[in-house]
């Protein structure tokens, strides 16, 4: 049975379901007991779960997150909460070379089954250093498993697997995101990692969504609509592994691709999607990959720069017309 | 056991290494950790360490010597071992060697056109193009002069059959985009704009010289890529002409290159003849007579086409191509046959094949003849039907030319310019009589063919054409 | 026998001396680790080991006294001069000189290295190539003995971590969060400071604030702390069985600043010009081995005799190691998508122990294994 909640709840139902299930899950971070979360996600659980399962910390990203990747040497199955992605820089030694390569450097010894997770991309005027769009720094690195959901079903079940994954996996929110509402059925399933999801079906242009660009997408979509250019939106939910086959399914169709990243054009997600349909879809492309991205500045503070800074759909709506020439 | 001591890499680096100062000797005790000798290597001079406790036998590389790291640099014997035991010892054992670089992969090379052909592949393209030379690059070929299309057009025109010269392209730089293939095969998608005139058609890129790459016509009438339209040709209001320009298609500023390219960089010659035309005007009224019921007409240039053919075997020099560093000499005798197109059409020349003109009867001739000059004037003829002429015939008669000179076709050597068949005092036995007579005039490439050569094949054909009983075996 | 002044109070040791045959299996250890980080460097120079390789020399006190002081189910952690503490776990040194040799059979199928001795049946975990970064992994360590003993089985905590660090170690800010961690989550782990007077080339005055003090540090987080010798077996296995049993008693962290020295270079290619000539003999001249072989003879415990044959058998057992590592293969080239992640997908395979590890006879079971004080 469905019922509307927000992406928020959805997460937390994720995180408390799990640990109900698994005595080894808990979840660590800054202000995730007490405070309720900082960005309430994890409401009520220290009055479910205790203090020795929801468990604050001081404020040392590479401490805490540490902590974790040693604590599941031993078989626990932490969720380490970064408050925002953004903080997760400072954790950068521990997560990237800890957390994915802990399995290859003991030749097999020590997994390494960890979820890290928290706010990404730009949340709405905070400014440059509280913006960041990881994914095309971490993607990059093997041994670890990135998922971005877009709506309430997909984070709940995404996050599901990611918990139960015996794998490191980042998990990509949104705070803009996080008050969305939608369909969320009772009771336990799983949205399996890197598998993409047809958003909406169409014939004249496959549009390549990750999380918050899907909503993007959705706008442009409608306005392309109008104008009499059907465009199919893939929600792709896990960025690695990256569900490629979904993406040539539809660019077979549709002969036109555009990707929407919401981080930085260079050496990006985009880029790395561009690169693989070109590869394998090279006789079935009437024009090359487009791309839409950030521009390539840091984040601007002010509202309307920060609007235009972002992917926005009258960016999306170009991209669809140039690569169709239609412009 | 002796224990060879080695030179040791004693930096990440190091290579090879030189003995600087050897602190022992033969005969010398050491113990584990002293330092038996200072090696310059290529970052410092650093010490070497003795590893085991026992006695000095022998120093095998001097002071001053470098060796490499490995190399055996003397020998000692193992605290409880007899002295005269060890022998010196050859070059100690290969040690593993240091990993080299994967070398730098080579850089692929520019794309080249043997990824795709330029246009529908016959199959009897040679892939390397001539490079393009002084001409000016046109924004609807690439560098290299091929065809601007995508991927996926290329694919659709290819699955169905679509002639590319015939496309205009509407994507950026006249490239061709899947709605300009979709268009040409009938499919309409409604964002599909009306091609203006002469906007980015894509003539056939310059092409090695076993082909004519003459252009074809578009495809069909109703295509948007026709240049002009008959009704598009302004009529002279009363007395004098409107001025106008016309925009070049794709295929005249093809016609007028190759033109250009043949006048210039082949050195012509003709060489001319008068054949007597009643043996050949009697032979084929009598044909068409017995042919009539079964629909067949031979023209006097079915004749021809099978007269030149047949000189062939006699002259076969004049079956050849300049090859650049060779000649080539065809063992297929393919006439190219010159059609002229109506200007709704495009106007301009076209040159159709009838391959093997030697092997074929005036009938198959025939039939070919009117196949590919009917086709040419609607369709358009495919690359296959113009390509691989060995010789090409051009006939004007029909406009009652008495004689003119044809610009050769490449790759071929040579073409004849047949004029009318005309009613002429003539003399026979000495008497001036009423007969027929055609002068035809040979266009010869001089590298290929000399005067004698061609002179030869214009008495060889005198004696086909005069004797046309043989056209026929 | 002797006393130990901590910052807070003046405490009598009252940790026995063990027993002589006790003693005889560290000085074995020891010889063992001494002999395979001499044969270590040898095997490096002759191009069978290579990028970076830290040698223990000297310091093999601390890695056998240490962990003769603890459980062999309590984790040790520890940064790249790993070699002897995986050694003193109970590492085969086959296994050993096979990682370092890149092959096969290594502890990490020759995908760690040097830096990444890691060997989960002797509860050591690893070999950790950044510095300082095996500190907040050793506070999860000891979070995750807690919280099982604690949480998941509902008793009190059993198990006490010893994170092993540099003096260099203590500027990088990950320790000082794992540090803060440990004393905000009360864990039971000893910080075990080898403070062997130089981060790499630096000396610790030179880089180190209050350097002289390094256990400041530790008292500033509230950590208790204390400094020990580390070239005498004894004293630090008796300051260790002291400091552990307390913090597996109170489960709070310990700090502990062991005084130690490294004879080689901070790793091959270091000409060690940042100390003398001078320096280096005066602490030659404390080799912790040499001490304890005088010991043991003057307590009349050993004879020269058996000394002697003790030092063969290891150099023995050293070189057939050698030996039996160079016949191992070198991994086929499917072992590089391999243990990247557990699952297959894409061009990864999957996951599987390293060979040693999986079920085989006794011999190799126990051959090596450290024997613990207690």
């Amino acid at each position: 049975m469905a019922r509307e909640i927000e992406f928020r709840e959805a997460l937390r139902e994720a995180m408390s379901e799990e640990m109900r299930a698994d005595p080894r899950v808990y979840l660590i971070g800054e202000e995730v007991a007490d405070y309720n979360g900082a960005y309430k996600v994890s409401k009520g659980m220290l009055e479910e779960f205790g203090p020795r399962r929801i468990i604050d910390t001081p404020i040392s990203e590479s401490g805490f997150a540490g902590l974790g990747i040693g604590s599941t040497m031993l078989g626990l199955r932490p969720i380490v909460e970064f408050m925002s992605w953004s903080f997760s820089l400072v954790a950068a030694d521990q997560i990237l070379n800890n957390a994915p390569k802990m399995l290859y450097m003991s030749g097999g010894q020590f997994g390494c089954p960890i979820v890290f997770r928290g706010n990404d991309g730009a949340g709405g005027q905070l400014g440059s250093t509280h913006s960041w769009c990881v994914e095309s720094l971490y993607a990059n690195v093997p041994g670890l498993k990135m998922i971005i959901p877009s709506n309430p079903h997909d984070a709940k079940g995404l996050l599901k697997s990611a918990i139960r994954d015996d794998n490191p996996v980042f998990c990509l929110e949104s705070e803009r995101l996080l008050s969305v509402k939608g369909d969320v059925p009772e009771g336990d399933y799983v949205v399996p990692i890197g598998e993409a999801v047809i958003h909406r079906e169409g014939t004249d242009c496959t549009l390549v969504g990750f999380g918050r660009t899907v909503y993007f997408c959705e706008q442009a979509a409608d306005e392309l609509a109008r104008e009499g250019i059907s465009c199919e939106i893939l929600d792709m939910r896990s960025i690695r592994p990256l569900d490629l086959d979904a993406i040539i399914r539809s660019v077979k169709k549709t002969n036109y691709c555009v990707v929407v990243d919401q981080s930085w054009s260079f050496a990006s997600i985009g880029s790395e999607v561009a690169a693989e349909v070109h590869a394998a879809c090279f006789d079935d492309l009437d024009n090359h990959v487009h791309r839409v991205h950030n521009d390539d500045v840091p984040a601007p503070y002010s509202h309307d720069l920060e609007q235009e800074m972002l992917p926005n759909a009258r960016k999306i709506c170009e991209a669809v017309r140039s690569v169709t020439y239609n412009a | 056991m002796p224990i060879d001591i080695t030179m040791p890499r004693l930096s990440d680096t190091m290579e090879t290494g030189t003995i600087v100062k050897w602190h022992v000797a033969a005969g010398d005790a050491v113990s584990a950790g002293d330092v038996i000798a200072d090696v310059e290597t290529d970052k410092a001079t650093m010490e070497m360490q003795c590893y085991d406790d026992g006695t000095m036998v022998s120093i095998v590389v001097n002071e001053g010597s470098p060796v490499e790291v490995g190399t055996v640099v003397a020998v000692m014997a193992e605290e409880d071992e007899d002295v005269g035991d060890a022998t010196s010892r050859p070059a100690a054992p290969a040690t593993a060697p240091v990993p080299t670089q994967e070398p730098a992969s080579v850089e692929a090379a520019p794309a080249a056109p043997a990824v795709e052909p330029e246009i529908i592949d016959d199959g009897s393209e040679d892939v390397e193009s001539k490079p393009v030379e002084s001409a000016p690059v046109e924004p609807h070929l690439t560098m290299r002069g091929h065809v601007r299309i995508s991927s996926v057009a290329r694919r659709i025109a290819d699955e169905h059959g679509v002639d590319l010269a015939s496309l205009a392209g509407s994507g950026p730089m006249g490239r061709i985009v899947k709605r300009d293939v979709l268009a040409a095969i009938g499919i309409t998608k409604e964002t599909a704009a009306a091609v203006p005139p002469g906007a980015g058609l894509s003539p056939v890129s310059p092409v090695s010289p076993s082909i004519s790459n003459l252009p074809t016509t578009p495809v069909d009438s109703s295509s948007t890529s026709m240049p002009i339209k008959a009704s598009d040709i302004p009529t002279p209001s009363g007395y004098g002409l409107q001025p106008w320009s016309e925009p070049l298609s794709g295929m005249r500023q093809t016609i007028a290159r190759r033109l250009v390219e043949s006048k210039t960089t082949i050195p012509h010659y003709q060489v001319s003849m008068v054949f007597d035309m009643d043996p050949m005007v009697q032979m084929r009224t009598q044909l068409n007579e017995q042919l009539v019921k079964h629909q067949v007409k031979l023209s006097m240039n079915d004749l021809v086409v099978r007269c030149c053919a047949l000189a062939m075997y006699t002259n076969p020099l004049m079956n050849a191509s300049w090859g650049g560093d060779c000649i080539n000499y065809h063992g297929d005798v393919n006439i190219g046959v010159a059609i002229s197109l109506p200007p709704e059409r495009g106007g301009g020349l076209v040159v159709a094949t009838i391959r093997n003109a030697d092997k074929k009867s005036l009938r198959v001739i025939n039939q070919e003849s009117k196949e590919l000059s009917k086709k040419a004037r609607t369709k358009g003829l495919t690359i296959d039907e113009m390509a691989d002429s060995t010789f090409t015939v051009s006939n004007l008669g029909m406009f009652g030319i008495d004689n003119f000179t044809a610009i050769i076709n490449p790759p071929n050597s040579a073409i004849l310019a047949v004029g009318a068949v005309q009613q002429k005092p003539v003399v026979r036995n000495g008497e001036v009589v009423v007969g027929h007579e055609m002068t035809a005039t040979l266009s010869n490439d001089h590298r290929v063919v000399d005067g004698a050569t061609a002179a030869r094949y214009l008495s060889s054909l005198k004696e086909l054409i005069e004797n046309p009983g043989m056209a026929l075996v | 026998m002797s006393t130990t002044e901590t910052a807070n109070h003046v405490v009598e040791n009252t940790v026995p001396v063990p027993d002589p045959e006790v003693l005889k299996s560290w000085l074995r250890d020891m010889l063992q680790i001494r002999e395979f980080e001499v044969r270590s460097m040898q095997a490096y120079q002759n191009k069978l080991a290579g990028g970076f390789l830290h040698v223990y020399n000297g310091q093999e006190a601390v890695a056998v006294g240490c962990i003769a002081a603890m459980r062999h189910t309590d984790p040790v952690i520890t940064a790249y001069r790993d070699h002897g503490h995986a050694l003193a776990r109970g590492l085969d040194p086959k296994i050993g000189f096979a990682e370092l040799f890149g092959r096969i059979d290594g502890c990490a199928k020759g995908k760690g290295g040097s830096m990444h001795f890691f060997d989960r049946n002797n509860s050591m975990f690893g070999g950790h190539g950044i510095v300082g970064a095996q500190c907040p992994l050793g506070t999860g360590l000891a979070f995750a003995t807690k919280y099982t003993d604690e949480v998941i089985k509902g008793g009190t905590s059993e198990s006490v971590t010893a994170c092993f660090l540099g003096d260099g170690a203590l500027n990088q800010g990950s320790v000082h969060e794992a540090m803060n961690l440990a004393v905000i989550f009360d864990l039971p782990i000893v910080f075990c400071v080898e403070n062997n007077r130089y981060a790499m080339g630096t000396a610790v005055g030179r880089c180190t604030a209050s350097g002289n003090q390094i256990t400041n540090r530790a008292i500033a987080f509230g950590m208790e702390a204390r400094s020990i010798g580390g070239m005498d077996v004894i004293e630090v296995y008796r300051e260790m069985k002291e400091i552990v049993d307390q913090v597996r008693a109170t489960s709070k962290p310990y700090f502990v600043d062991i005084d130690t020295y490294r004879f080689k270079g901070h790793s091959m290619s270091d000409p060690r010009k940042y100390r003398t000539h001078e320096e280096e003999q005066e602490y030659e001249a404390d080799d912790p081995i040499e001490k304890l072989t005088r010991y043991l003879l003057a307590q009349k415990a050993m004879t020269e005799e058996e000394l002697k044959s003790l030092s063969k058998q290891v150099r023995l057992e050293i070189r057939e190691a050698v030996n039996w590592a160079r016949q191992s293969p070198v991994p086929d080239v499917s072992e590089l998508h391999h243990d990247v992640y557990t699952d297959t997908w894409g061009d990864y395979t999957g996951t599987s122990l390293p060979g040693y590890m999986k079920p085989t006879t006794d011999e190799d079971a126990t051959e090596g294994e450290a024997s613990n004080g207690t």
